[in-house]
């Protein structure tokens, strides 16, 4: 009898005994994960690829697609390894993870980064806007002040070395001002006309800077929604960690709106003639 | 491993720190002081934001540069503005810049063994009238200069500063002696050239350039309010006049 | 019940040949020394910069086991030919097989060619020398200073510098070189101007090979400043801070 709960329902380690043949008191001890004290989040698990985001000339607009990838394997310990690889098969993968979230009336919220820990952060932040509702008193969170409070908890979790695994875009319009900001993991924070984390901030930055910066008073909400279009379809062919459904919320004076999914087309005939991609003709 | 293993195993540590580039320089004068920093903000070879501020007014004649890692460095101006607002319901005035820049080195040291990774220098002007500046190491070491660079470009700036401050290396004209302060402008032209200097051979450097310049009650600015994008920030009439000046840097 | 033994702590001479790069892949790991990079050994800094129809080469004159000062009259620049100044800082013992190496090739050519080398072609010289040894370089980032003829008669200014195997870096301001090359980069790029003459351009690499080294531990402890015009050669040894 294994008396270590978190080994009940694991696959056996099959590298060390492949069918079982050793007598029990011979097997390799098997691991407990709590034997050292809790765990905290040293990796991400079920993690969101980029999230862009721009202001345009009425408000804010960001984007992200609805994939949560599993991770290839989870590399925890030397004996966990073979177990994790081999039960990689067997993982879900999540195609409509929502990644873009309303905060209040003006916000709303992206993530990239572990998709646990960003649904905890959703329900801390609702808390928040439920308890400053219940207050009565007129007055409510705007983007500004959800930036600031995320800042303040992120900050707080990498000051514990037990970070919040997530970069998260913080996008807003109230009382006629724009607002776009950026917290990660360490609790670093910055705002800009246009932000992009993950591998949007080496693919489609150069393409929303070259077009937003110095523009943003000039950029219609139709500029805006095909640029990011389009920055997504370029991520979709680079990023092998994307998916060709996203959605985009837009905040302006009008309030919050996150579409339904849009779907990219892609077209992979140019592939035909590259070798990597297409048949191998040699 | 091509079975998707590895050799040895993987231990991945969550690093609490990183840097964020960017440089900072403060020069005192006889009755006025200069704090500057550049307005990157970077990690690794990405530019984050092209404005983000690393230079802060305290009081009506304190401000404090910071550099290093941006997360800690905002806590931490966060940490000085909660305590001097305090300072000031207790006290009801504004706490002198000696005391400040006391309290910054006791709140860096309190950080011992967790240190805030920032390079603070604290720029202003004395109780008694005299343009003054200090700077400090991650875990509160300082002194009070005449003259300092701090960030990712120090090494390119302060050397320069020793031969244009301090006038290290050059000797007076027979009889004359080497003055001990510089006017305004001088000042200005100096930190201007160094910021174009290091934004040229340094990556983490250039986008905007910001000059605080605080001037001692009853002195004059020396025709700086004549400057090419200056703004007054001077908040009440009979205290130091404090002055922002914003600078294009290099984007490249 | 056995008792683990303590492991012998095994004393390593900082001998620059022990350096990681030096070193089989096979030699012990926890034997293996570490110092942050064998071209901070000795120490040394070395800059070139042009002027109007004159250029300048300088360096420190000190030589160091590390933090310990050993010479304050290391020369590290050599003149080639009479219009070519080459500058050696990095490893003290590349120094002097570097100068000879040169020295010796530069005969060869002479005499194959019977004329003297132009400072370009010294350069790419330089430049293949070094790079003979990709994958087990000498530990020297050249600098060179000369003044090329050019077809109307004419004599250029001309500097360069390359990487320890041998990357060429053809500038039209200044070049550094050495331990304290960022102070370099800081200072001269703050005090270089274009069409320097020989006096003033003598004073401005001074300025700004004393003020580098002052913030330099391993540079310093005097200089030594060389002009070349079209018509002669002025060497100057400076007096800097010995400290």
């Amino acid at each position: 009898m294994d008396h270590f709960p978190t080994n009940w329902g694991r696959p056996r380690n099959d590298a060390f005994d492949p069918y079982g043949t050793y007598p029990i008191h011979q097997r390799p001890a098997t691991k407990d994960n709590f034997a050292e004290g809790v765990q905290r989040t040293q990796q991400p698990i079920v993690t969101g690829t980029s999230v862009l985001a721009i202001q345009y000339k009425d408000g804010i607009m960001m984007a992200a697609d609805n994939l949560g990838s599993p991770p290839p394997f989870l590399p925890l310990t030397q004996s966990d390894r073979i177990l994790s690889a081999a039960s990689y098969g067997s993982l879900a993968r999540f195609k409509d993870i929502q990644r873009l979230h309303q905060v209040g009336n003006s916000t709303v919220i992206g993530a990239s980064g572990d998709m646990s820990d960003f649904q905890a952060i959703q329900s801390l932040l609702d808390e928040v806007v439920i308890d400053e509702f219940t207050q009565g008193d007129g007055h409510d969170l705007g983007p500004a002040e959800v930036h600031e409070y995320l800042s303040r908890v992120m900050y707080s979790r990498r000051s514990k070395i037990d970070p919040l695994w997530n970069s998260i875009l913080v996008g807003g319009f109230r009382d006629g001002k724009r607002f776009l900001g950026y917290i990660d993991l360490l609790g670093t924070t910055y705002s800009s006309p246009s932000i992009a984390t993950g591998y949007g901030a080496y693919i489609a930055i150069p393409i929303l800077r070259s077009a937003v910066d110095g523009r943003v008073d000039e950029l219609t909400e139709e500029n805006a929604r095909n640029l990011l279009h389009e920055c997504m379809r370029v991520l979709f062919y680079r990023d092998a960690r994307s998916l060709d459904k996203y959605q985009i919320a837009t905040v302006n004076a009008s309030g919050v709106h996150i579409s339904d999914q849009v779907h990219l087309d892609t077209s992979w005939s140019f592939a035909e003639g590259i070798r990597g991609y297409g048949a191998q003709t040699q | 491993m091509p079975d998707g293993s590895f050799a040895h195993p993987q231990q991945r540590q969550f690093n609490p720190y990183t840097d964020n580039g960017g440089t900072i320089l403060a020069i005192a004068g006889a009755d006025f002081t200069v704090i500057a920093g550049d307005t990157r903000q970077s990690e690794g070879y990405s530019i984050q934001t092209r404005y983000a501020p690393k230079v802060f007014r305290l009081t009506d004649r304190a401000v404090l540069a910071v550099n290093g890692f941006a997360a800690d460095g905002n806590m931490f101006v966060k940490k000085v503005k909660q305590r001097l607002e305090w300072y000031r319901h207790a006290h009801a005035k504004d706490m002198p810049l000696r005391a400040i820049a006391r309290l910054i080195q006791t709140m860096l040291y309190a950080q011992r063994f967790f240190p805030y990774y920032v390079y603070n220098i604290l720029g202003g002007i004395e109780e008694d009238g005299t343009g003054a500046v200090y700077s400090f190491d991650p875990v509160g070491s300082y002194e009070r200069e005449a003259c300092r660079a701090a960030g990712a470009a120090q090494s390119l700036v302060q050397p320069f500063l020793d031969n244009q401050i301090y006038f290290k290396n050059q000797k007076a004209a027979a009889g004359q002696t080497h003055p001990t302060h510089l006017p305004l402008s001088d000042v200005l032209s100096i930190v201007i050239d160094s910021f174009t200097s290091a934004t040229e051979r340094h990556i983490e450097v250039g986008d905007g350039l910001e000059i605080f310049v605080v001037v001692t009650k009853g002195h004059s600015p020396q025709g700086l309010e004549s400057i090419r994008n200056v703004q007054e920030v001077t908040t009440r009439a009979d205290t130091d006049r404090m002055f922002v000046i914003r600078r294009e840097l290099k984007k490249d | 019940m056995e008792e683990a033994l303590e492991q012998p702590q095994l004393r390593v001479f900082l001998h620059p040949l022990l350096h990681p790069a030096l070193l089989p892949v096979s030699y012990p790991r926890d034997i293996r020394p570490t110092w942050s990079s064998i071209m901070e050994y000795n120490g040394g800094s070395v800059i070139a910069m042009v002027g109007k129809d004159c250029v300048a080469i300088a360096s420190d004159l000190r030589l160091g086991n590390q933090a310990l000062g050993i010479s304050s009259n290391f020369t590290k620049i050599f003149p080639m030919t009479n219009r070519i100044f080459l500058g050696l800082p990095g490893l003290a013992t590349d120094v002097t097989t570097l100068k000879e190496t040169f020295r010796y090739r530069v005969n060869m050519y002479t005499i194959k060619e019977e004329r003297e080398i132009e400072p370009e072609t010294f350069a790419h010289l330089v430049s293949s020398t070094l790079y003979e040894r990709r994958f087990g370089p000498y530990f020297i980032e050249p600098v060179m200073a000369g003044l090329q003829k050019a077809a109307d008669g004419s004599l250029k200014p001309y500097i360069a510098a390359t990487d320890l195997i041998g990357c060429l870096n053809f500038a039209k301001d200044f070049v550094v070189a050495g331990t304290a090359s960022s102070k370099l980069f800081g200072v001269a790029e703050g005090l270089w101007e274009p069409d320097l003459g020989p006096e003033d351009l003598f004073e401005t690499i001074s300025q700004t090979l004393l003020n580098a080294v002052d913030r330099d531990a391993y540079s310093g402890w005097g200089a030594e400043v060389y002009v070349l015009t079209k018509d002669k050669v002025i060497k100057r040894t400076l007096k800097g801070r010995m400290d």
